[in-house]
């Protein structure tokens, strides 16, 4: 049976601290008629969303975040951060991040990659907590009706990569980049410490293809390690300003926007990873 | 003034399409075409502005026959061209005809007319493809189903909707195409309406795809502003209704039952077999996993369109299975 959203409305108010809830329930979203935007997205399982994250992002990975006045308050913008940690952990802390920190309220719209709306359940309950497949015209949409977009633009090889490479940033794709000057939205970089050492990953399996799940990963810890999540949020880059919407066709123009966005999350990894004082501290 | 020839008159969609027309006192004439004989298709309508004309769209000498025949007597100068078999089961040469070759034949024949000026052509948001990796909102430009292995039933639609497409701004005809969103009435050739018959409604187990309906007076509402705009082009019409399928089907006083999706094609052709439904899983598929909702932006800036009349649903679900949520 579906969850009723008055259901996941009430398991949300049980599952989360006062002020929270009630921050929550001053989310804004474009309602289609029932209760739903046209991706899927309600607010009430936004709510629920952020109560099941709640012991993870308050006590299992003990979430600090610096910079969240860099989230604008309303319009198009995009999240770009760093990818890491074997499963998609950072995906889920930061998105209940957006929504805690950003006032009023933000669900940012994560773009997954195209295999998670076929996975039965999960890719429902995503949808309903704002995840998009990671096509170019969802997130042109998106744009366009002023979302706040939350992209890693690693994408799967940030995640899946060994543990020797923790740190090292894989090549940016460039899309982010191009619908940042398209659409004329800033970019956030977003710096993300901790996931690296979640959950080492040594090996991987190749060529499992079940749902579209690229590969299947061998680390050292069959869960997620307690480890100290950092989110730090750096100032908007205002690709929007800096170049023109015509640009976006330009592949060189588009990669050197993209540099520039990998160069300003790297920068928040180092000084993250300077200002830290222990994986799990 | 001016005068109308409207296809498929004897459906509900004809039929309501006709009855608005009349009410627009700047149609002169509305000539009415349609399989059935006029005491059945059209029992409501006595007005000296309609014409019936009982025709086998199959037949391309009818066709022929009532454009340069009543057509052109009436001079009408736009045709809205809603005919087409509504059975999904429904196969073969002759259903071919009706659905595809009586549109090439109305586009050929309206080319060399000496009143025709417009096609008003209702297509169907079947004709797009629906799949984990493309836009959850459908734009004009998406891709089309063009599986080889589809049912008769979209690639009849495709192919007319690609034949009508073809002849955009080449022929002397102002051309609309009409991407509807399904019209969720009965004797519309609905496959949810067909679906949602039954008390119990399985779906695939885990997924809850957003679907989008139309109404009837929407579908009405969109092809008049068709007629009345100078503009020709491909436009989606989406419904007011975006919803969850489980949604769907609780407004519809039925319950929802998700199982294994591999579980329902069977179970369905049973269903056709035994009680004769029309429904069928296996085309319906995509669509009840991944989300496919018409993005109608474009409608809206050219047409004017906005869809602004919901769905009658039997149901008013209570606040314990609506939005439930007040933010």
């Amino acid at each position: 049976m579906p969850v009723p959203p008055a259901l996941a409305g009430y398991l949300a108010s049980r599952m989360l601290r006062r002020e929270t809830y009630e921050h929550v329930r001053g989310l804004r979203f474009a309602d289609a008629g029932h209760g739903y935007d046209p991706f899927g997205l309600h607010p009430a399982f936004v709510a629920m969303g952020l109560g099941l994250t709640r012991f993870f992002y308050e006590k299992y990975f003990r979430v600090i975040s610096s910079g969240a006045e860099h989230i604008p308050d309303s319009g198009g913008a995009i999240l770009a951060g760093n990818h890491s940690g074997t499963i998609p952990v950072d995906g889920m802390m930061l998105w209940t991040d957006v929504v805690r920190q950003s006032d009023p309220p933000r669900v940012p719209r994560a773009v997954a990659d195209y295999f998670v709306p076929m996975l039965p359940v999960i890719g429902t309950l995503f949808a309903r907590g704002g995840v998009v497949a990671g096509s170019r015209g969802n997130v042109r949409q998106l744009l366009d009706a002023g979302n706040l977009m939350m992209i890693f633009p690693e994408g799967v090889p940030g995640i899946g990569k060994n543990f020797r490479d923790r740190y090292k940033l894989r090549p940016f794709r460039v899309g982010h980049a191009e619908l940042a000057i398209r659409h004329r939205v800033p970019v956030i970089p977003v710096g993300i410490i901790g996931p690296e050492e979640q959950m080492p990953q040594i090996a991987r399996i190749e060529g499992f293809n079940m749902f579209g799940v690229p590969y299947i990963p061998i680390t050292l810890s069959p869960l997620p390690l307690p480890v100290r999540y950092h989110i730090h949020y750096g100032p908007p880059i205002p690709l929007h300003k800096d170049y023109r919407r015509n640009q976006a066709d330009d592949p060189d123009v588009v990669a050197e926007a993209a540099s520039r966005v990998q160069a300003a999350v790297q920068k928040l990894i180092d000084d993250g990873l300077k200002q830290r004082q222990g994986v799990f501290r | 003034m001016s005068s109308v020839l409207v296809t498929g008159a004897s459906s509900t969609i004809g039929e309501r399409l006709i009855r608005s027309l009349l009410d627009n006192t700047s149609i002169d004439h509305v000539l009415a075409v349609g399989f059935e004989p006029f005491e059945r298709a059209l029992p409501f309508a006595q007005s000296n502005r309609l014409t019936y004309v009982q025709v086998d769209m199959a037949r391309s000498r009818q066709i022929r026959g009532l454009l340069f025949g009543p057509a052109r007597d009436l001079g009408v100068e736009t045709i809205f061209h809603t005919a087409l078999v509504d059975n999904a089961g429904g196969t073969g040469k002759r259903v071919h005809k009706i659905n595809v070759e009586s549109t090439r034949q109305i586009l050929e024949l309206a080319e060399r007319h000496p009143t025709i000026r417009k096609l008003v052509y209702r297509s169907f948001a079947e004709v797009y493809q629906i799949q984990a990796d493309l836009p959850a909102l459908i734009e004009e430009d998406h891709r089309l189903n063009l599986a080889s292995g589809a049912p008769q039933w979209i690639r009849d639609r495709v192919e007319a909707d690609l034949t009508v497409c073809a002849a955009m701004g080449l022929s002397r005809l102002r051309i609309v195409v009409l991407r509807c969103a399904e019209v969720l009435a009965q004797g519309c050739g609905s496959q949810l309406f067909d679906y949602l018959e039954s008390p119990i409604c399985l779906r695939p187990g885990g997924y809850n795809p957003m679907i989008n309906v139309l109404s009837v007076p929407d579908l009405v509402k969109a092809m008049e502003l068709a007629h009345s705009s100078t503009v020709q082009g491909v436009f989606n019409i989406p419904g007011k209704d975006i919803l969850p399928l489980s949604t769907s089907i609780l407004k519809w006083g039925r319950m929802g039952l998700p199982v294994p999706s591999n579980w329902l094609t069977p179970i369905y052709a049973w269903r056709r077999k035994t009680r004769g439904h029309d429904f069928r899983f296996g085309m319906n598929r995509r669509r009840f996993t991944y989300s496919g909702i018409l993005d109608g932006t474009r409608a809206k800036k050219v047409l004017g369109y906005t869809p602004d009349t919901g769905i009658d649903w039997p149901l008013p679900i209570s606040e314990a299975w609506g939005p439930g949520w007040k933010g």
